[in-house]
């Protein structure tokens, strides 16, 4: 089953500093491979031998992160830069899918920051999607997939070609050592750019800035532990919870 | 007049969604993809009309995408708002894609200034407010909270119009089973004491115990104390893809307090954090905290709660 692992195609969050006036600072933050990324590596692999699975990445970061991982080969739309509106960045991962070509199941990270983007590309392909997976696996042609609903764990099975996004139930246990890296150098990438895939799409979406969340911040008591553990005490009994 | 859809797929938000979509001053159109019960229920929850299409029992809800898409991009309107569970965000990708619309997660708020649609988002893991500015139709997925259904309209709910769904996708729920730990004591406990990585070595948890056995709390945890160390029961582990839990009081111990963690505590009356680190993510999401070496604070703890 050919199947594309989508990875490193946004920004990390937790890259960005909030300044006190509320306004962010992404300093030279890359794209890099979220905290769904290596679980929906996990399941790619599930879903395809290793010689139907190809990896693909937007924009600026390390195209080698699949590659030191076991894919071997991969895609990267090198000019792709971070947009505010999901269906923009769906678009530009969309186009490179059809130009790839022949892809049965499409597998990326259900990132929570960026959550519009796995959907955005189910609906630009035209593909059944199922979202927040856990696992994933090949079956008779089909994909089935496990998704935690409430208390219920849900297997679903779905026809191809499809859409899956992969929410991590763990991280990645074991990081590639120097062999690993280097045997990731040799890996083919595909370098393109948006021209030359047809995906110059504008970013419906504009950013008019960011503030501070409303709200009172933690009340916090430190210095001597006692005298702080007393007052948290007294103050979680007025609040009706101890 | 044109209207502004909202796709429902549960019961909550559907107040909320109602009435971010009625800031905008149009008329609030649902299309409800589930049991009667739910249009049912959708209908006094605020909208003016109600599109019900049956999902079936095998059916997951995602595959109705196609005529669900359909239906709202037929209308073409300027805003269409989808909660954020996973069956509801696939249905705002496909109408997002046929209404060649933007799409804009964590949206809290909407506004229109002169024909254009303003936004209020939470971003960053909730760090920050984000104000976007969509210039043509825009599919938002609703981050907020729920609210009570207006009460005027309790009793006089809106009429339900079944659609008889075309285009359906193949997308078959085989079973549906408990979750492993769905009935640890952790997902219905009043009380729950987490503990992270702060914690120095397994031997150590018997603290943690003693605090939750004098708040009358069950044990949790992050995830890497269950998963990679396997200190805790995996069923403890707090966190988006393990236990969701929603207790009166919520104690972090030694929890940095990534937003995968955080989501597992979203439904928390009262958060407290504990941890060394000032800076630590955990207090932004805490009521209460004490800054301070959880070898020190833990025992200072049981020692408050004993007088």
């Amino acid at each position: 089953m050919k199947t594309v692992i989508v990875y490193k195609w946004a920004r990390n969050p937790e890259d960005a500093a909030v300044r006190a006036d509320g306004t962010v600072d992404w300093r030279n933050a890359r794209m890099t491979a979220g905290e769904d990324d290596f679980a929906a590596l996990e399941a790619a692999r599930a879903i395809a031998p290793e010689g139907e699975l190809i990896g693909l990445t937007i924009g600026d970061g390390d195209a080698s992160w699949a590659l030191a991982r076991g894919v071997l080969q991969a895609v990267a739309v090198t000019d792709a830069a971070p947009l505010a509106d999901n269906a923009a960045t769906a678009a530009i991962i969309a186009a490179a899918i059809r130009r790839i070509g022949g892809v049965d199941a499409v597998v990326i990270g259900d990132s929570e920051e960026y959550s519009g983007v796995p959907v955005a590309l189910a609906g630009l392909l035209g593909w059944p999607a199922v979202a927040h997976a856990t696992s994933a696996e090949a079956a008779g042609g089909r994909i089935r997939v496990v998704r935690k609903q409430g208390r219920n764990d849900q297997t679903i099975s779905l026809a191809t070609p499809a859409v899956i996004s992969i929410a991590a139930a763990s991280p990645e246990k074991k990081v590639p050592g120097m062999k690993e890296l280097l045997a990731a150098r040799k890996r083919p990438i595909t370098r393109q750019t948006l021209a030359d895939i047809d995906a110059a799409g504008p970013d419906g979406v504009t950013t008019k800035g960011t503030r501070l969340p409303d709200g009172a911040a933690a009340r916090l008591f430190d210095g001597d532990p006692a005298n702080a553990a007393r007052q948290l005490v007294a103050a979680l009994r007025d609040e009706g919870v101890l | 007049m044109s209207r502004t859809w909202i796709i429902v797929t549960e019961e909550k938000p559907v107040a909320a969604l109602a009435a971010a979509a009625r800031a905008l001053g149009k008329t609030v159109a649902a299309v409800v993809v589930g049991p009667r019960a739910l249009a049912d229920a959708a209908a006094l929850a605020g909208p003016d009309e109600v599109t019900w299409i049956d999902a079936g029992q095998d059916r997951g809800v995602e595959a109705f995408a196609a005529p669900v898409a359909g239906l709202i991009a037929g209308d073409a309107p300027k805003a269409v708002l989808a909660g954020a569970s996973p069956e509801s965000r696939v249905l705002a990708g496909r109408v997002a894609a046929t209404m060649s619309a933007s799409l804009v997660p964590g949206v809290l708020s909407l506004s229109m200034a002169e024909d254009r649609i303003v936004m209020d988002r939470s971003g960053l893991d909730g760090r920050v407010i984000e104000t976007l500015e969509a210039a043509g139709p825009v599919v938002a997925i609703y981050a907020g909270d729920d609210i009570p259904a207006a009460t005027e309209r309790s009793g006089a709910g809106a009429a339900v119009t079944p659609l008889v769904a075309e285009g359906v996708a193949d997308i078959v729920i085989e079973k549906t089973e408990p979750a492993a730990g769905a009935d640890a004591g952790i997902t219905k406990a009043q009380v729950v004491v987490s503990v992270g990585r702060g914690l120095r070595k397994k031997e150590d948890l018997s603290i943690i115990r003693d605090l939750a056995s004098a708040v009358g709390g069950e044990i949790g945890c992050s995830m890497p104390v269950a998963d990679d160390l396997g200190w805790v029961e995996k069923d403890r582990y707090v966190g988006r893809s393990g236990q969701h839990i929603a207790p009166r009081l919520y104690i972090a111990v030694g929890i940095q307090g990534a937003p995968q963690h955080l989501e597992g505590i979203r439904g928390a009356r009262i958060v407290v954090g504990i941890n060394n680190d000032p800076e630590a993510p955990i207090f932004k999401a805490s009521d209460y905290g004490i800054v301070g070496d959880l070898y020190e604070v833990v025992p200072a703890l049981l020692t408050a709660l004993c007088n």
